[in-house]
């Protein structure tokens, strides 16, 4: 701490004592630093002697309460979570709307070249675990202690960017799967999109879960080795094979990625648990606050 | 010279905490206070209000410089603070999350009304005291009123914190919503700004 913080702390009499005596013994031989003292107790003293002249209003606590008893009304919640979006929208990691476009950019041309459309099915829950595994995540977003330190509630918070993000890959998904239609016929594409949307939806959602719980990396790793394992070549596998009854697990776990409304359903969960990890209250008790 | 300076502040701080009242309610009170708005006690609004209204108040005046908006800030400040009581997080001071939510939706007033946050009026106003009243004690308290006048509400909101709600300086910038570098930097404006002002005024004086 410098002098001319000091002064100001010693002028709002906010040092400790071992500070004040050793800021004190320094004071007396620093005129720049008296001139200093003699400033900011000018302004001490005018400003808590305007402030403490200004009386609190009566019954406002009153007028709070009623207002507290008044049912929200819908249009001022529609408007209030339409502004929660915008404002979430600016601050999510710009960088991920960019990257994640590319991705699933880069993973539409290698369809297209390769005549493949599984590799959309393999790309779409990669991007849109990543994503979601950044959400949340104070290494990827300083804005984020400050969000949660405003009035709006954490897991409102998360619901938002949760929208933003995931519209953002359906829409990123869909594109893609339109783009696909060069070489995949018109009455597929439903078929299309049920391929990549149960993945995707239930990867996304363990990543964030996985997030709020053991932070980014290790969200991304884990959801990446859940989804990865299943394209481990079985005859490789086979190789290796310990007990009989390994294919037979593969190929659960397999189909078990191929089951929309199952994975859909798992989702719907997984993202509610999020939001609730998001809304507890946490009590640390406030011990030598100051 | 620094006796006497010392003897001043400890009266200042005196009167700050009178006048303040933040002596009288301790962390474990403002915790209660919390988990009673959590489990819907209606009195615990009051109560806070008892404890920190004034203070609230005086804060959304300072930013605002319009009771009925200071007022609106304040109430807001009470349903927030009872909406969200759950997600006060006890890390800090009841008071600095209090402060926190008067400036951010002071702020957000603020910004509607389109009213200058930043803007300094560098112009001081002319004296209309009697050449009698000029004892230049006098003129210099009057001197530092105008100097903060003169200085935008961000950098006014810092002294307040600072110097009536007794925050500390990392309080401060949380109250802010900034780093504590940019309440350094307030400070430091604040302090050439009111120094300008006053040996400006010092030189016409003479």
């Amino acid at each position: 701490m410098n002098h001319e913080e000091q002064v100001v702390l010693y002028a709002a009499g906010r040092l400790s004592k071992n500070e004040r005596v050793h800021f004190e013994e320094h004071l007396a031989g620093c005129p720049g630093c008296q001139a200093d003292l003699r400033l900011w107790q000018m302004t001490a003293d005018e400003i808590s002697a305007s402030s403490s002249a200004v009386p609190a209003p009566v019954q406002l606590a009153e007028r709070a309460l009623e207002r507290i008893h008044q049912p929200a009304s819908l249009q001022a919640g529609v408007r209030r979570a339409w502004q929660l979006l915008q404002i979430q929208s600016q601050i999510i990691q710009r960088e991920m709307w960019p990257a994640s476009a590319a991705v699933m950019a880069l993973g539409a041309i290698v369809a297209l070249v390769a005549n493949h459309v599984e590799f959309i099915y393999f790309i779409a829950p990669l991007v849109a675990a990543a994503s979601l595994a950044i959400l949340c995540s104070p290494e990827y977003d300083p804005a984020l202690e400050l969000t949660l330190s405003t009035p709006t509630s954490p897991w409102k918070v998360l619901l938002a960017r949760l929208s933003i993000v995931s519209g953002y890959n359906l829409l990123l998904a869909l594109a893609a799967s339109f783009v696909l239609l060069v070489i995949v016929p018109p009455e597929l594409l439903g078929t299309l999109i049920l391929g990549w949307l149960g993945p995707m939806t239930f990867l996304s959602a363990v990543a964030l879960l996985l997030s709020l719980w053991i932070g980014t990396s290790n969200a991304i790793a884990i959801a990446y080795g859940l989804w990865l394992v299943q394209y481990i070549p079985y005859r490789l596998v086979g190789a290796w094979m310990i007990s009989p009854g390994w294919s037979s697990i593969i190929l659960a776990y397999q189909q078990f990625w191929q089951s929309p409304t199952l994975l859909l359903l798992l989702s719907i969960l997984l993202f509610g648990l999020a939001l609730w990890f998001a809304s507890r209250p946490v009590f640390r008790l406030a011990q030598g606050t100051g | 010279m620094v006796s006497s300076a010392i003897a001043k502040q400890t009266l200042h701080g005196q009167r700050i905490a009178q006048g303040a009242n933040y002596s009288m309610t301790s962390d474990e009170q403002d915790l209660d206070l919390i988990r009673r708005m959590v489990a819907d006690d209606e009195n615990a609004v009051r109560e806070l209000y008892a404890a920190y209204g004034q203070r609230l108040y005086a804060y959304a005046l300072r930013l605002t410089n319009d009771p009925a908006v200071a007022e609106d800030v304040t109430q807001d400040t009470l349903v927030t603070a009872w909406r969200t009581a759950r997600t006060f997080r006890g890390e800090g001071r009841l008071i600095a999350w209090l402060l926190g939510i008067v400036h951010h939706g002071a702020i957000k007033t603020l910004r509607h009304t389109s009213q200058p946050l930043e803007a300094v009026e560098e112009t001081i106003p002319e004296t209309n005291a009697s050449p009698e009243e000029q004892a230049q004690a006098g003129e210099m308290k009057r001197w530092v009123r105008q100097g903060l006048q003169s200085l935008s509400t961000e950098h006014r909101a810092v002294l307040e914190l600072i110097f009536y709600q007794g925050l500390s300086l990392n309080e401060a910038a949380e109250v802010c919503k900034c780093p504590l570098g940019t309440v350094k930097s307030r400070l430091s404006y604040a302090r050439q700004h009111l120094r300008g002002v006053l040996s400006r005024n010092e030189e016409s004086w003479r």
